[in-house]
């Protein structure tokens, strides 16, 4: 699905008219505020002032250093669509917020098809470091295995784990049905991870193809969150295959 | 949750000076400054309040691995607001405070990764509780 403003609005409409959202007022607006912000101009970003103005009718004289009141809105937002995403079906369209900003970020997932195929099998290359340091690969290494453990944890889910070379030069059993790759760069704290989720019997199609953005502080936790946002994101790019 | 989060959360509580519930009257002092409306929902004494407020942060500490029993005790008590009106709303008003509340105690002390534990977990446990309040109402008959 080609995603534009029309779609994506009509997307957010169906979003807060849900259950979930029609008695949070204050966290539709947000919703709502941040997502026409991102349409209005794709590059800009959203200050959490700039929130608290619109959204929680802040004074001039707000701080957010001592009024969290957007990083509590925020983090109960993110939780707010996951929840969203896994009892609704979808539509087409995914809405993220990651963590560290208030820009949405919008995915293209496959809309239910209804008779699609039950073969969620999934070959996890390891993720590649694409930088001279060591330390960088070993990230890449503790992040594949955070992902393998939360995507084992889908019981609709086959994860096999092995190079790609390796897995060509197999012969016997099963070939998994997608392949997912990533790679990661570094340049001082700032990380990107580059990932394509490719549909191996479908002539190589791509079914999904994200860049995650994070900052290195905490090892362990910026790996946490990358594996949660990227399962998350696998999680609703396959969802329309467990249908039927 | 993960053991690192959890390991932020105790600290940060472990570091709360508690002898006297101080700061959960400063808690409750900075929820009435955000949400005035919340004030009269709050009908006990407030010492008795305060050790209410004081068990149940206990309570959630020594409940961080179990999952479950944290989902079943917050949807149960979104139930029982429900019944006292609190909105969906009003419980970024109660996670300011709180976060509010470690800022004031700890300064300093109170870490990034401190308030991003603390994030998480109010995020998780009120939207169980207003889960528990749907679940409540849409099981509840009118006359």
């Amino acid at each position: 699905m080609v995603l534009n403003a029309a779609v994506v609005t009509r997307h957010v409409d169906r979003a807060l008219s849900s259950a979930l959202f029609c008695k949070a007022e204050r966290q539709s607006r947000f919703l709502r505020f941040v997502v026409d912000a991102a349409l209005r101009s794709p590059e800009a970003t959203i200050k959490e002032f700039e929130v608290g103005m619109a959204v929680y009718d802040r004074r001039s004289d707000y701080d957010p250093r001592t009024d969290p009141i957007v990083r509590v809105e925020a983090a109960r937002l993110r939780a707010r669509l996951r929840e969203y995403y896994e009892i609704t079906p979808s539509d087409g369209v995914r809405i993220d917020i990651p963590k560290g900003r208030y820009v949405p970020k919008f995915t293209s997932v496959a809309a239910p098809q209804g008779q699609a195929g039950s073969d969620l099998s999934i070959l996890l290359s390891p993720f590649r470091s694409l930088s001279p340091d060591p330390a960088d690969q070993n990230f890449c290494d503790g992040l594949s295995e955070e992902v393998l453990h939360k995507l084992a944890q889908e019981p609709a889910l086959r994860v096999v784990t092995q190079s790609v070379a390796a897995w060509l030069e197999q012969r016997e059993g099963p070939k998994p049905r997608f392949l997912l790759e990533a790679s990661i760069r570094r340049a001082g704290a700032e990380l990107r991870l580059t990932l394509h989720l490719t549909e191996l019997t479908n002539g190589g199609s791509t079914r999904l193809s994200n860049i995650y953005r994070a900052t290195m502080n905490d090892i362990f936790i910026t790996q946490e969150r990358l594996a949660e946002e990227i399962c998350s994101d696998i999680s609703a790019a396959l969802r329309a295959d467990e249908v039927g | 949750m993960h053991s690192i989060m959890i390991g932020h959360l105790r600290d940060s509580v472990s570091l709360l000076p508690m002898e006297d519930l101080r700061p959960v009257y400063e808690f409750y002092r900075r929820l009435f400054e955000l949400a005035p409306e919340a004030q009269p929902l709050f009908t006990r004494e407030a010492g008795q309040q305060a050790k209410k407020f004081s068990d149940m942060l206990a309570w959630v500490i020594a409940h961080l691995e179990h999952a479950d029993e944290l989902r079943k005790e917050m949807r149960e008590l979104g139930a029982r607001h429900r019944g006292y009106g609190v909105t969906a709303d009003q419980y970024a008003s109660v996670g300011s405070a709180l976060i509010w509340m470690f800022q004031h105690a700890l300064g300093d002390r109170f870490t990034p990764e401190m308030e991003e534990a603390w994030l998480e977990v109010f995020a998780f446990i009120s939207l169980e509780a207003e889960r528990g309040a749907r679940e409540a109402e849409s099981t509840s008959i009118d006359p």
